[in-house]
């Protein structure tokens, strides 16, 4: 009887081994969240994050995962960096206690608080965004997502893209609303290897 | 007789003044072509050049005009810029000869041959993108159009963006493909003052 149920046991091990939830990390080389904000009804300014870290899991079998993303907001990017006959540049008053605040705030984070999948792939990561201090949940939807082997390390790799939108005024960045819009949408492309 | 037709000039003259095309130049400070390249099926990487002049014209009365864009190859970005362990960054490696060349080839430039309006808004401007020292033809699409003043400055204005795509092989820039995606997709947002 003993015998019986370690056989049991044994056998049922590789599911429960399958089941697991798997953790990846992202590689800061093509995970890039981007934003875009209007500007005075005229056009679109792209802006880039430089400097992200992140992590996830994902448990395939039970449709869980979890997902942490970490951006420096020092390393804010719009391409505008060269003062000319400027007292600053945009990226450089981005920075400042008008925008992002980096000196007090150096970090924005997202924090998943649950998944939803659709099939096999997840397809809305719920979740809070801390930024200036602030949470507020926004939801990431799964653009695109594919897991399987890097073609010339062969190491376990999922990558994808994502959207999602706030209004910078809940998070307490007012400035300019009148010019720059209160919308602004989230745009990540990303990369991660399996840990 | 002689009269009557320096009146009928006179009259005329104000609706030819109006229907005189009209110059623009870009604002390099909000005109940023981006462009969009697969990675390994795995995600898509956004890059965008910095440094980016351009001049249109537009006669709204005759529904014509012109669109010269001039972009500095050297100033294209992918927000891969510190090399750490690497012998290289990925933007490093952009403007070698496997990609930009900017060496060789410091500008590229796009260049209208025609432009399609739909009713008093241009729609589509077709041209010739010049990469790598090869021109192709190309059209842009556009997405968004609007003219006005600047909000403060009260200075006469046109914004908005264009997207289209192409195949980089074409140009003879065919390192990594297909790691890295032959298409490439180009978003261009732009604010231009009247001369």
């Amino acid at each position: 009887m003993l015998k019986l149920l370690g056989g049991m046991i044994a056998a049922a091990l590789p599911l429960g081994v399958l089941a697991a939830p798997e953790s990846y990390t992202m590689d800061p080389y093509h995970t890039f969240p981007h934003f875009e904000v209007n500007h005075f009804r005229y056009t679109n300014i792209r802006g880039r994050f430089d400097k992200t870290t992140g992590k996830f899991t994902i448990d395939r079998t039970a449709k869980t995962g979890s997902l942490e993303i970490t951006v420096q907001t020092a390393s804010v990017n719009t391409g505008d960096r060269e003062r000319g006959d400027r007292p600053r540049t945009r990226d450089e008053h981005l920075r400042t206690a008008d925008f992002f605040n980096v000196v007090e705030f150096p970090t924005m984070t997202f924090r998943s608080t649950g998944v939803k999948f659709s099939g096999n792939n997840p397809e809305i990561i719920a979740g809070n965004l801390a930024l200036l201090g602030v949470s507020k949940p926004v939801a990431l939807q799964v653009q695109t997502w594919r897991c399987g082997q890097h073609p010339v390390s062969k190491k376990e790799m999922c990558g994808g893209s994502a959207v999602g939108s706030f209004k910078r005024s809940e998070f307490g960045m007012k400035y300019g609303l009148q010019f720059f819009s209160d919308e602004i949408k989230l745009w990540i492309g990303f990369e991660a290897y399996k840990d | 007789m002689s009269k009557l037709t320096v009146g009928l000039i006179a009259a005329v003259l104000p609706l030819v003044a109006v229907a005189a095309p009209e110059s623009y130049t870009t604002d390099p400070y909000h005109t940023f072509p981006h462009f969009e390249v697969g990675h390994l099926g795995y995600t898509v990487i956004r890059g965008r050049f910095d440094k980016t002049v351009g001049k249109f014209t537009i006669d709204r009365a005759a529904k014509t005009g012109s669109l010269e864009i001039t972009v500095q190859t050297a100033s294209v970005t992918t927000g891969d810029n510190e090399r750490g362990s690497r012998p290289r960054t990925r933007d490093e490696h952009l403007r070698t000869a496997d990609f930009f060349n900017v060496a060789e080839y410091p500008t590229m430039t796009f260049k209208s041959t025609g432009i399609k309006f739909s009713g008093d808004n241009p729609a589509q401007v077709e041209g010739q993108l010049t990469m790598l020292g090869v021109s192709k033809p190309l059209a842009l699409q556009m997405e968004s159009w609007r003219c006005g003043a600047h909000p403060v400055n009260k200075k006469e204005m046109c914004g908005g963006s264009a997207t289209t795509s192409f195949k980089r092989s074409e140009f003879g820039m065919k390192y990594g493909i297909p790691a890295m995606t032959d298409e490439i997709k180009l978003w261009i947002g732009f604010e231009a003052y009247k001369d």
